[in-house]
């Protein structure tokens, strides 16, 4: 029949198929029948998947979900024990605690062999300079190759007055965000004594305070590769790897390694984000335990501020503060409610 | 001037072949082999990314499909991209990278499938066909909506694996040899088995013609 030899033909034609003679074939009966030509626009044009759709959010936070898994199954290749899943919270800060040892030895290791990488940079190693930070004050300083760092509170950068050889180096202790001046000749890596962060220019944030027991790096814009536990890992912009840390001094018996940790930044309100905030005088939390909240604030502010309840620890804030003082800053999370606090003659705040 | 109207010239057409690469699946999969040979022999994780991007959507339903939940789906398609990450260097050779990503995840699926439900034969004879359902676009705004319902009723009323079929060829943009290769059948019953989806199809909007039209259509 003439009807299904179109049906055929237009068949071959949605599958891309279709020889030249048979397209001519296909023109000469569609001209004949107008409304196979109406078959033929809607067959042709694109349909939408009427179960579920993914918009490419979801599609990347399934990519963010999958990588996660990536990184757990390759951290279990060696011949540990497979880490359990937890979903408590409490459990998994318990745990980090109790794991941190495993990390340090790890750590150690690669910690050794990049310095075992670098060893033709011992023989003259450029002067380095120091920059330090107060709690309570943040500083910048743009590096002799156009890079600018800005270094956050309790903070230190190690960094050469020329930058000489292959690479060009700094290490870390705190935290610093950088926009890495373009050299693609002469990489840029960022070390901390967690992680190694290798750059060609870019922009990103690099958290690395020992007593936080992990080392977090967000990237902005660019591309970053972080060298940590013999492995590599490359960040997308937008995305942050958190490291498990500790100090080799609390180095015990065998304990699990959280596993290394890949999630999107934390936007807080309009174009304000969580990692990088404190760049732009913006202090930012979002759904923060009010102990981990102050940690952030007594070196914000350079204060000292204690609980006189346990309870309190737990209560959950977000905020951005950026012109207000310690008490007014305070104040505000005081009057979302769930705490009071007083303030005694050595200036030590005290919530409860 | 002229100089600098050549330029904008050049401009647009980049962004014309950025909207084709994005629009058209097979462009799509040419770029999925691009990607899969470039994290095979350079380790490159972005390109794994890009994969990632690509193909997700498509293999989710496949193999939503086989193991009859999006949400089991979505797992097996994470194993699926595992597994070609640690297995990255064999599989460098690889002939259709395409193809090999399709199968495996129709390999994960059915025995995603078989492990939960021993008893359930597995097979691509019996679908979740739910999954697979889709049907023009409406804002495309030469369809309406009735017209919609009965071309989604002419597939539902299609055998299981022509739906899947239809599917490989429309949506994922697969060639009839890597439809024929993905579902162990030869290209000539593909080709069959498109032209009876397309025939339902065309019956079921033909139905709905303007009277004019039909008529013009009969006494021919």
């Amino acid at each position: 029949m003439m009807h299904d030899r179109i049906w055929y033909l237009l068949g071959r034609k949605v599958a891309n198929e279709l020889l030249p003679e048979e397209a001519e074939e296909l023109e000469h009966l569609l001209q004949q029948y107008p409304d196979a030509s109406y078959v033929k626009e809607i067959l042709m044009q694109s349909w939408k998947d009427k179960q579920k759709e993914f918009t490419s959010g979801d599609i990347e936070a399934a990519l963010l979900r999958n990588k996660q898994r990536l990184l757990e199954v390759q951290s279990q290749m060696p011949t540990e024990p497979i880490p359990a899943k937890r979903n408590s919270k409490v459990f998994r800060l318990s745990l980090r605690v109790a794991s941190v040892a495993a990390a340090a030895v790890l750590l150690f290791l690669v910690s050794r062999i990049w310095l075992g990488r670098g060893e033709n940079d011992k023989r003259e190693q450029p002067a380095l300079q120091q920059l330090v930070t107060k709690t309570g004050s943040r500083t910048y300083i743009k590096l002799t190759d156009g890079t600018s760092v800005w270094l956050n509170a309790g903070s230190k950068l190690h960094y050469p007055k020329q930058f000489e050889g292959k690479n060009r180096e700094v290490t870390l202790e705190g935290e610093a965000y950088f926009e890495v001046a373009t050299d693609a000749n002469h990489p840029f890596i960022v070390k901390t004594n967690a992680c190694s962060i290798r750059v060609l220019g870019t922009s990103f944030n690099v958290r690395f305070y020992p007593d936080e027991k992990m080392a977090t790096t967000s990237l902005v814009t660019g591309s970053i590769e972080v060298v940590a536990d013999r492995r590599t890992v490359r960040l997308q912009p937008n995305e942050k790897l958190t490291i498990p840390y500790s100090l080799p001094a609390t180095n015990t018996a065998n304990v699990e390694t959280p596993p290394i940790k890949l999630s999107t930044l934390t936007p807080v309100k309009d174009n304000i984000v969580v990692e990088t905030a404190w760049k732009d005088n913006k202090l930012a939390f979002k759904k923060l335990a009010l102990s981990e909240v102050v940690q952030l604030m007594e070196r914000w502010y350079g204060a000292e501020i204690h609980f006189k309840s346990e309870q309190k620890k737990s209560l959950v804030f977000s905020g951005v503060f950026e012109n207000e003082s310690l008490t007014e800053a305070l104040q505000a999370l005081e009057m979302s409610g769930g705490f009071h606090f007083t303030k005694d003659k050595n200036n030590i705040y005290w919530i409860e | 001037m002229q100089a600098a109207g050549y330029t904008g010239n050049n401009v647009s057409l980049i962004n014309t072949t950025i909207l084709i690469v994005y629009f058209c699946s097979m462009i799509n999969n040419e770029l999925a082999r691009f990607h899969f040979r470039r994290f095979c022999t350079e380790s490159d994780m972005s390109a794994y990314d890009e994969l990632y991007r690509l193909l997700y959507s498509r293999l989710v339903h496949l193999s939503a499909a086989i193991v009859g939940s999006f949400h089991l789906a979505e797992e097996v398609v994470s194993d699926v991209f595992i597994m070609i990450w640690q297995k990255r260097q064999e599989l460098a050779a690889v002939d259709n990278p395409v193809v090999y990503i399709y199968i495996s995840t129709r390999n994960r699926s059915l025995n995603t499938v078989q492990q939960q439900k021993r008893h359930r034969h597995t097979s691509l004879e019996l679908l979740d066909t739910d999954a697979l359902a889709m049907s023009p676009d409406p804002e495309h705004g030469m369809i309406s909506a009735e017209i919609i319902q009965k071309i989604e009723a002419a597939i539902r009323s299609l055998p299981d694996r022509c739906q899947l079929i239809f599917r490989l060829v429309k949506q994922d943009g697969l060639r009839y040899k890597e439809v024929a290769e993905l579902l162990d059948i030869s290209p000539k019953t593909v080709d069959a088995q498109l032209a009876i989806a397309v025939k339902k199809i065309a019956a079921a909007i033909r139905l709905d013609m303007p009277q004019e039209l039909a008529q013009a259509f009969l006494f021919r």
